[in-house]
């Protein structure tokens, strides 16, 4: 009995994933294509007409960034670990219903029709890709529940239809417009982080914070859901609507998500399961710890794309799929459900 | 003896034009452990799904304790009724104690963490199905008697009076098979619970059962009266006491084969014998 979690246990180990955080996003700050030095930093703005090169830097371009890769990260991270246990699958990730196509879409859509306007600094590609992808994961939603009543296959199948369709929809697209904007966006959506309004990314950072421990209060059902539907539903479990608002909310979190920073692969398929594979399959402890790893994991690699071939910048999609993919191999090899270890 | 299940005239079909169940009606009393036995497509899942509450009957009425069952809510229903499905490995390696625990749940406190009571039901659990030795190991590490086990003590931790098991024993060898029926009337006979298990071992059925309902397909009747009217398609269902309902004519008809039968002591053995099998010519002619 020992083995099962406790409230005391998911407090300390929450708290020591987060002040890991902390660390991290605290010593990625300092690494960059400019050397930052901290205490210069800390002597403040300086003057109007002598400004402190390294306040700027640290306040203005690497904080917003990496406390934007961070946001990212727990959203992609929290929401694949939900999507598996709802979809019971482990190869599901937060882009499986649709919501990586619906952004490309609306991308594509508000890059082709010429819409020229801001909104908090924020161009139409991403507004008009954070309504894509909701919209896309709806139109999933909908179909899954015609073929089936919340049926896991048919949802699964639904999302690959309509992520199939929609991505043959942006190829056409693509081919047919063949301006410098459309290359632009692809670019965009391969993942990129850049920096943000402050307006833009605290707002983002509450729905995410707030979508996130949302989930938390579902996370034990989850546990029962991952099991079946039947089984949850014979323990007393409103399984429908516990499936609802765990899709919704995680589909949410993504789509903002995604608006943010485009299609950064791998995070919300990786983190959960190396967090899995150490901690074990406790919705309760694997929600919260997927969050704060998921945003280790993007700093770190945001970081490392920042400086990988400075002066230019690559894709943090590409490093995350370079970097985590070994790391998760040597996960698997190492506590493949040797997971009790910790307790 | 108290009554707590009650179907009355239930009907039931995934399609219209193909009942599963038409106008069964059964009446189980507390403490009973009943098998469900017929061939397969007889309705017997559709059954132990009704009395779960996870499909709702077409016509007729299933009551529990003296209430509809639909006028329970979800919670309240999984409070009077537990069900175990057939045996099988989830898809996250969650252990053995995690999985016993979620029977709890719906009485965990609002940050989503089981109490002191919880805590001791879900021991007393694992003590009662002798799982607690494995409670740290994850379920794909068990064996299927083991994992069957588990998904029992899953059930008793519903803390329920009326336990519903879809074929507890298929792919079990012999010794798993009899350990399971041997917790199960340890249960009945300790706690008082009412049992309701569907089973293809008619034998284990006859030595461990008080109760057995031996259901048929729902079908047309074949009519030897003769008359014109087109029968309305039926269940055919004998229920009652295991001797009573578990005879060889009324088996054979049920499967539609030969079977051979003995006295054990106060028993029946039943031993299903193919016109191909070796001791043939020893079941009765037809």
């Amino acid at each position: 009995m020992h083995s099962l979690l406790s409230p005391r246990k998911l407090l300390t180990r929450t708290t020591a994933a987060f002040v890991l955080l902390v660390a991290v996003m605290v010593l990625c700050s300092l690494v960059g294509t400019q050397s930052v030095n901290l205490r210069t930093a800390m002597a403040g703005p300086g003057s109007p007409t002598v400004p402190n090169p390294d306040y700027e830097i640290l306040l203005h371009v690497r904080v917003p960034r990496i406390i934007l890769a961070a946001i990212v990260g727990a959203a992609l991270a929290g929401a694949g670990a939900v999507f598996q246990a709802v979809l019971r699958n482990p190869l599901a990730d937060p882009y499986i219903l649709g919501v990586s196509s619906g952004a490309g879409l609306g991308a594509m859509l508000a890059v082709i029709s010429g819409v020229n306007w801001t909104l908090w600094g924020r161009s139409p590609i991403a507004v008009f890709a954070f309504i894509g992808a909701l919209g896309t994961v709806w139109l999933v939603w909908t179909i899954g529940r015609i073929t089936g009543k919340f049926h896991v296959t048919g949802l699964l199948l639904a999302g690959v239809v309509v992520n199939a369709c929609f991505s043959a929809i942006i190829m056409f697209l693509t081919s047919i417009a063949r301006s410098q904007d459309v290359y632009a966006t692809v670019f965009w959506l391969m993942g990129n982080m850049a920096e943000e309004d402050p307006f833009v990314l605290w707002a983002s950072a509450g729905c995410v914070a707030a979508g996130l421990v949302g989930l938390f209060f579902i996370s034990a059902p989850l546990n029962v859901i991952s099991f079946g539907q039947t089984d949850a539903q014979s323990m007393g479990i409103h399984v429908e609507r516990v499936q609802f608002i765990a899709l919704a909310v995680s589909s949410f979190i993504t789509a903002v998500a995604v608006s943010l920073s485009g299609l950064i692969g791998f995070a919300g398929l990786i983190v959960p399961h190396a967090v899995r594979l150490v901690f074990g399959p406790d919705h309760r402890q694997l929600l919260p710890l997927s969050s704060i790893m998921g945003a280790v994991f993007l700093v770190v690699a945001d970081t490392i794309a920042r400086r990988v071939v400075a002066p230019a910048q690559l894709p943090v999609g590409v490093i995350t799929a370079m970097i985590g993919g070994p790391f998760f191999l040597i996960l698997l090899m190492r506590y493949n459900r040797r997971v009790y270890w910790l307790s | 003896m108290t009554t707590c299940v009650r179907l009355h005239e239930v009907t039931f079909a995934y399609r219209p034009e193909l009942p599963v169940l038409e106008g069964v009606s059964l009446a189980v009393e507390t403490g009973v452990f009943l098998a469900v036995i017929g061939p397969n497509g007889a309705g017997k899942s559709t059954l132990i799904r009704l009395l779960a509450g996870l499909l709702r009957p077409q016509s007729g009425t299933i009551s529990i304790d003296g209430t509809d069952i639909h006028s329970y809510s979800r919670r309240e229903l999984a409070a009077k009724v537990a069900l175990v499905q057939q045996e099988f490995v989830p898809a996250f390696g969650f252990s053995v104690g995690e999985t016993v625990l979620m029977a709890r749940i719906p009485y965990f406190n609002q940050l989503g963490f089981e109490g002191q009571e919880d805590r001791r039901i879900v021991a007393d659990a694992l003590q009662m199905t002798d799982t607690a030795a494995f409670a740290a190991r994850p379920l794909a590490d068990l064996s299927g008697g083991e994992r069957q086990r588990v998904f029992i003590a899953r059930a008793l931790a519903q803390d329920t009076p009326i336990l519903l098991l879809d074929e507890p024993t298929s792919f079990l060898d012999l010794k798993h098979q009899v350990a399971i029926y041997d917790l199960l009337k340890s249960v009945q006979r300790e706690r008082g619970r009412t049992i309701i298990a569907i089973t293809h071992d008619i034998n284990l059925a006859a030595q461990y059962c008080d109760q057995a309902l031996l259901l048929q397909p729902c079908s047309a009747a074949s009519d030897t009266s003769g008359t014109s009217q087109s029968p309305r398609p039926v269940n055919h269902y004998r229920t009652g006491p295991t001797s009573e309902v578990l005879r060889r004519k009324a088996i054979e008809d049920a499967f539609g084969i030969r079977i051979f039968s003995a006295p054990v002591g106060v028993e029946n053995v039943f031993l299903p014998l193919g016109k191909m099998a070796k001791d043939a010519d020893r079941t009765p002619p037809p």
